[in-house]
């Protein structure tokens, strides 16, 4: 059985009759990588919201369908049954702080604290995620003073810490600047590898490329494609639809209008692709 | 900008390392004593040779004098102003001007409800730069506090310098878009406006996205909380908190009797 099942997923959200969601179905077995793509306001919050459990239990509104994630069925479900599976990291740092912290350290106690786990056992598990995520030296420091960069990876620590079974990610890195981008990509890469279970809504394609298993395009609350990087990333289909592709990509089609791009040959999604395609055809 | 909205001086000494909830009931009896003792001079005593004291065995007696006298010295102006020449009933004058005369009753009473305010800003301040907001609400939260009732008040603290940086930058934002903010007062409170809508819908998504984040990391989970933090606290303080709830309810007792 897939560790996430959504049967037939329709939802709207309170004070309108639009859904946010329209039939969705998908299934992500245990480890795997899933990317969200599609253009602002296509659903891709929704969906995390809705695999986190707060949708419904947070937002209300009305949700027809099934959604199944870690055998919690969400229609006979309370919001805490997800938190104690389910990891969420969204997109602006800032509003992530608890605020009642002082410290980083602190700050990412606040979970474990909530959980009940003992102090001795926190601060190991404290320091390995610190460690993990690159902060070690931020312990001390005011979580309200530190670049956006830090505050993702600070936010990232306080959710990792809990050891969820499932990780979903709200385009993570749409408020940073390439350096702090990478370093949150690399922190997700890691876990990835790790054999943790990934869903990350994300509009910068070249990365997504790198390490989805698996991406699905949403389009006004529908999915548009579901497959593998290459299938769904090269194809047609997305920029047709507004949703916005990877940069090697567009420059390969470009190249391939103008006979510039190997015959047969897949388009790119990854910069890999994309060099050993022009090495091809360039003298 | 400024890190957090927060008194607290972090030093070693014996007043930092007492337990918060003794801090916290030292202040509360000094405050309740001065204010239902009449005694005239019984805050400015307290002031003087309990507070004071206290302040330089914490190692933070500078401050805390300066902070209380700069915190307090505008409204006593205006205390001592408005009581001696208006107080009702007054009858000794002790000098007069114009249509003005200053009775002695009014300087008495304004002289015990400045002290009594001073002892009651400054026991809070006392207890604010000995104690940091963390470790207060930890060991309120320990002990049995409601935990959004704590994180409520830590939150706040926090809040407070983000929202001012906020209100800057809006303001900045909308003067590059021609809002003038200088001027008259009218001028000014029109430019106002144009800055408290936007902080406070933002504020209001910012607030629902924090809501989103704590709830994920379990804030409203059943069972048992823990703390990071170890706080001391030991049976001689718990004792001494016992005689100073008896020192209130004794002050309590004299004012009834009285």
């Amino acid at each position: 059985m897939a560790l996430i099942e959504l049967r037939d997923l329709t939802y709207a959200y309170p004070i309108t009759e639009i859904p946010a969601l329209r039939n969705v179905n998908l299934d992500l077995e245990e480890g795997q990588f899933l990317a969200v793509i599609g253009s602002n306001g296509a659903g891709k919050s929704t969906l995390c919201y809705t695999l986190a459990g707060f949708v419904p239990h947070f937002f209300k509104g009305k949700l027809e369908g099934q959604v199944r994630v870690g055998g919690i069925d969400t229609q006979h479900a309370h919001l805490n049954d997800f938190v104690q599976k389910v990891g969420l990291v969204f997109q602006n740092p800032f509003n992530q702080i608890s605020g009642s912290k002082f410290t980083v350290y602190e700050e990412i106690a606040f979970g474990l604290e909530n959980r009940g786990v003992p102090r001795g056992e926190m601060k190991a598990r404290i320091d390995r995620v610190m460690e993990m995520t690159g902060i070690q030296d931020l312990g001390e420091r005011s979580p309200y003073a530190l670049s956006g960069g830090q505050q993702q990876r600070v936010a990232l620590a306080s959710i990792l810490v809990l050891q969820p079974s499932i990780l979903v990610l709200d385009e993570p890195t749409s408020q940073l600047d390439p350096i702090g981008t990478r370093e949150v990509f690399q922190v997700i890469k890691n876990m990835s590898q790790q054999g943790m279970t990934i869903i990350m809504a994300e509009h910068k394609t070249e990365w997504v490329a790198e390490f989805a298993d698996r991406i699905v395009a949403l389009a006004d609350g529908e999915i548009l494609m579901l497959g593998s990087p290459t299938d769904v990333l090269a194809s047609p289909l997305l920029p047709e639809r507004g949703v916005g592709v990877s940069r090697y990509t567009t420059a390969a089609r470009q190249a391939s209008s103008e006979d510039l791009w190997p015959s047969g040959r897949p388009l790119p999604v990854r910069l890999d692709e994309a060099i050993e395609g022009f090495r091809e055809i360039l003298p | 900008m400024q890190e957090r909205l927060s008194f607290y001086i972090h030093r070693d000494s014996p007043y930092h390392r007492l337990n918060p909830l003794t801090k916290l009931v030292l202040a509360m009896t000094l405050i309740l004593i001065s204010f239902s003792l009449p005694y005239l001079f019984l805050p400015g005593l307290i002031y003087l040779l309990i507070l004071i004291p206290l302040s330089y065995w914490g190692k933070v007696g500078k401050e805390f004098i300066t902070i209380s006298i700069r915190l307090l010295l505008p409204l006593f102006g205006f205390l001592f102003v408005m009581q001696s020449l208006f107080y009702p009933g007054g009858e000794t004058v002790i000098f007069s001007f114009w249509i003005f005369s200053v009775k002695l009753e009014g300087v008495v009473f304004a002289l015990h409800t400045a002290t009594r305010i001073l002892v009651m800003v400054s026991s809070f301040l006392l207890l604010l730069l000995t104690t940091h907001p963390s470790t207060l609400m930890n060991d309120l939260a320990r002990r049995g506090v409601p935990p959004a009732l704590s994180y409520i008040i830590t939150s706040t603290l926090q809040i407070l310098p983000v929202m001012r940086a906020k209100a800057n930058t809006i303001l900045d934002a909308q003067r590059s878009r021609g809002l003038d903010t200088r001027g008259n007062l009218i001028a000014r409170s029109r430019s106002l406006l144009p800055l408290v809508g936007p902080l406070i819908f933002g504020s209001l998504v910012d607030v629902e996205e924090r809501a989103i984040a704590i709830e994920a990391r379990g804030f409203n989970l059943p069972g048992r909380k823990t703390s990071l933090v170890e706080i001391q606290d030991s049976r001689a303080q718990a004792w001494f908190r016992w005689f100073l709830l008896g020192l209130i309810l004794l002050a309590l007792g004299i004012r009834i009797w009285l």
